[in-house]
């Protein structure tokens, strides 16, 4: 788990992004094919479906922050799923385009008519690498220790009542009530099957000596600097993985990665500043992929006190601000303007809604409506980096111009965290880096004391349509009843949807068989030099 | 000799223990509860209630502060509250790298600092007074970040003759080792230089001025035996005692360098360890930084009796 205007560097500041713009563009070669170099998701994957190179090598990856736990189990940080996706092989996994497609499992689910018996069959053959065979044992151990209540896990599984053992390959998990977002749910960590011997043997230290069925191997690591897999001599996926050794590189600060990248000591980072983008796609020594993500970014607006508790000055609010502007201010190409929790290209996207265009004369009558005809002030609580000051800077400047003052207050982002948990915040700045499956984006925002409904906000009508929701496995009808609920939040705007970031990533024009999946986690068995 | 250094040493206890007092009450003062931040804003109340509990941070504060108190008299600093590691493995992994570049910069700045100073001191007024001045107002007022990415950018990426980052242990490699050191000790080392330089400056220029050297001088010793035998090593007691406080600084303070140069330091484990609420490595780490700073100015007591032989530690006495 990751919120995304969080913490970042401590060194990220203007005029080192200025320098680096400057420098960089002076260097760069190339510039014949400048505008087709930045590559689509698409463009790549194809060319990793070749499997032309047998390169082996060490592909060396920068990453934002450390690793806090690579047992799933505990894991809550995004960073974690990096490295967690190449040691352990998932049930499932999402392609490029959001599908999902078995992995572990031999074929997609077979769902019972009520929607609450999953029957999962199992490939044969795979063993985990310390030698533990791959079966029903296996997977049912996992599940369940994941159902445990210590575990991370188990608010996303909470609806499995039991998981049996049909034959030696075949699984069946039985829920207590229908919930669709189950399938999606087993493509991410609590899909992740650990060796069962191993986690005996670990126990708690399980996360640091992680053992899966992966295509990578955990070999060792510097808390807080770098950790090293070497390949699985014995993947089951033949001809893979392509590299000998990945090792995942701790760089905070961006405009560091992103000179480390230039300089030849990373082959890929995970993130890239907006100012460097455009550096980096005319320089024809390397790559940069832009691709949808799966997450959002906006405000809190806490309705449990003044001046939010008054719905006009909430839509005044959202109303007066330009996203498509702060956009193209702050991101340039790294980011859509956005209206909902859903982005472009994730299964309810059409839920989301369209920006509305800027109506001063409307926020005017708003602010009439809601007793403060000449505006108002409120603080907004952002996390303290450059980005975070840019956006606060650029949407303080359009309230303004519709007579609202809203000032800025900056917190070290666990201070965020507190606040905004706590409801002691009058607006706060955090975003969500997204779940494949629509519920993981809206449902715990809305419902009624849900574990990120950080606003207060409780409406019955949403609730149930929540609910309904995740009671229906079909997409179609599940985005209609989305859809309607975006409809009575537009209107009473607990939370102000600003823009969805995308994955932007950068890597050497040597570096074969990148895809760029939307949840942001980069899949390493293809990778090779 | 031994009973001044039993007497500090005995000194010591009170301050690590009033240090530790201190980091103790004052994390907690910080908002953020560890098994919020750590457990992440998607785990139920209960989770992190239960995370607490595991860990006995849901007791109250002095028994808290007791039982890591008592664990650390034992010599075990406790193990990390992310994911277990034991502290004490934590800082041995970090330290190190830390050490090297403190100690190489330290080194750098004396290197380069004391003839400066002197040369400056000497020629007090001259242009070569004032391009030292200069200099070493540059050093002190250059951001290191901006400088740091500026060499990075010029040796690592145009040049390609060292690395950007990619710190190996000392013993591991020394080779790639100083390769990637070089730069991050070049940048810290300039702005201590610049501390280093002021301070021989304005000290040599006290101690020409006494009486012992116009005698000196007047016994018809030549200007640079003056100079050096006898005015430079009593002006170096003071750049000694900075050079001392910087280098304690050093230790816990390295976090840009760190951070632009990739380093696993110390600073960062510190820094991090604040922002992921980690009580325990923290407490572990300004204990350990304490102890440090204590040594250090012990070490730089020792080196006054070897600049000065009428300063003796014995007699507890100063001049």
């Amino acid at each position: 788990m990751w919120r995304r205007l969080g913490r970042t560097g401590l060194v990220a500041v203007a005029l080192a992004a200025l320098l680096l713009a400057g420098c960089g563009g002076g260097s760069s070669s190339s510039s014949g094919n400048a505008g087709s170099s930045g590559g689509t998701g698409q463009q790549q994957s194809t060319g990793a479906g070749t499997a032309s190179s047998q390169a082996g090598g060490t592909i060396t990856i920068g990453i934002n922050a450390d690793p806090p736990n690579l047992d799933p189990a505990g894991s809550t940080a995004l960073v974690d799923r990096y490295v967690q996706n190449s040691i352990f092989d998932k049930l499932y996994d999402v392609d490029a385009n959001l599908k999902v497609v078995p992995v572990l499992a031999a074929s997609l689910p077979e769902i019972s008519a009520d929607g609450k018996t999953y029957t999962i069959h199992l490939r044969q053959g795979i063993q985990f690498t310390d030698g533990t065979p791959f079966n029903a044992d296996a997977v049912i151990y996992n599940l369940k220790r994941y159902m445990s209540p210590d575990s991370a896990r188990h608010s996303e599984l909470s609806f499995v009542s039991d998981v049996q053992k049909v034959d030696d390959y075949t699984v069946r998990i039985v829920l207590s009530k229908p919930f669709s977002p189950l399938l999606y749910t087993l493509t991410d960590r609590a899909g992740m099957m650990g060796s069962p011997a191993a986690i005996q043997k670990e126990g708690a230290n399980f996360g640091q000596h992680p053992v899966g069925t992966g295509p990578f191997m955990f070999e060792s690591r510097i808390k807080g600097d770098q950790i090293v897999l070497v390949r699985n001599p014995h993947y089951w996926q033949k001809g893979l993985p392509k590299a000998d050794k990945v090792v995942w590189k701790v760089v905070t600060d961006d405009n560091v990665k992103v000179v480390n990248l230039k300089a030849g000591q990373l082959d890929i980072i995970d993130t890239v500043p907006a100012q460097s983008v455009g550096d980096l796609q005319s320089n024809s020594a390397f790559r940069v992929d832009i691709g949808p993500g799966l997450g959002f970014q906006g405000l809190y607006l806490n309705v449990q006190q003044p001046p939010f508790n008054n719905v006009y000055l909430r839509r005044a609010v959202d109303l007066a601000i330009d996203r498509a502007a702060l956009v193209k201010v702050v991101f340039g190409q790294t980011a859509d303007p956005g209206y909902g929790p859903f982005p472009a290209g994730t299964p309810a996207e059409a839920a989301s809604g369209t920006p509305p265009a800027v109506d001063l004369a409307k926020v005017k009558q708003l602010l009439a409506q809601g007793g403060h005809p000449n505006g108002f002030t409120f603080t907004l609580k952002i996390a303290t980096s450059p980005v975070n000051q840019q956006v606060a800077q650029v949407l303080k400047n359009m309230l303004a111009q519709a007579g609202i003052t809203m000032n800025i207050q900056q917190e070290e982002f666990g201070t965020l965290l507190d606040d905004s948990t706590k409801h002691n915040f009058q607006a706060s700045a955090l975003g969500w880096s997204g779940r494949p499956d629509p519920d993981g984006n809206i449902y715990s925002w809305f419902y009624t004391g849900g574990s990120l409904n950080d606003s207060g906000y409780s409406n019955p009508k949403v609730d149930q349509l929540l609910d309904q929701a995740r009671a229906t496995s079909d997409m179609t009808q599940r985005v209609a009843l989305y859809t309607q609920v975006m409809e009575i939040i537009h209107q009473d705007v607990p939370y102000v949807y600003l823009y969805f970031p995308k994955n932007v990533k950068a890597f050497t024009a040597q570096l074969k068989g990148f895809v760029n999946v939307p949840d942001g986690i980069i899949r390493t068995a293809q990778l090779g030099k | 000799m031994w009973t001044h250094f039993l007497r500090r040493l005995m000194l010591a206890i009170p301050v690590l223990f009033l240090v530790s007092v201190m980091v103790f009450s004052l994390i907690h003062l910080i908002p953020g509860d560890p098994g919020r931040t750590i457990l992440g804003p998607e785990a139920t109340p209960d989770a992190v209630r239960a995370f607490d509990h595991r860990l006995g941070l849901d007791r109250p504060l002095p028994e808290q502060y007791l039982r890591w108190l008592l664990r650390v008299l034992h010599g075990d600093l406790g193990n990390s509250l992310v994911d277990g590691t034991p502290v004490s493995l934590l800082i041995a992994q970090r330290l190190p790298a830390t050490a090297e570049l403190a100690v190489g910069a330290l080194l750098l700045a004396m290197l380069l600092a004391i003839p400066a100073g002197i040369l400056s001191a000497t020629r007090q007024g001259g242009w070569g007074d004032a391009a030292g001045t200069f200099l070493s107002l540059a050093g002190l007022s250059l951001p290191q970040f901006w400088l740091g990415l500026l060499l990075i950018l010029y040796f690592a990426v145009r040049l390609h003759w060292l690395p950007a980052s990619g710190y190996v242990p000392f013993f591991q490699d020394p080779v790639q080792n100083l390769k990637t050191m070089l730069l991050p000790i070049v940048v810290t080392g300039l702005r201590e230089t610049a501390v280093t330089m002021r301070m021989m400056r304005s000290s040599l220029l006290d101690v020409l001025d006494q009486d012992y050297v116009r005698t000196a001088r007047a016994k018809g010793l030549p200007p640079g035996a003056v100079i050096l035998r006898h005015a430079t090593r009593n002006a170096l007691i003071p750049v000694v005692t900075t050079s001392g406080l910087q280098l304690a600084g050093l230790l816990g303070g390295l976090v840009i360098t760190e951070t632009i140069f990739v380093i696993p330091g110390f600073g960062r484990l510190i820094v991090d360890s604040i922002l992921n609420r980690d009580f325990v490595t923290l407490q572990g780490a300004v204990l350990v930084s304490a102890v440090l700073v204590i040594a250090v100015n012990f070490l730089v007591d020792l080196l006054y009796t070897v600049l000065d032989p009428r300063i003796q530690l014995a007699r507890g006495a100063r001049a």
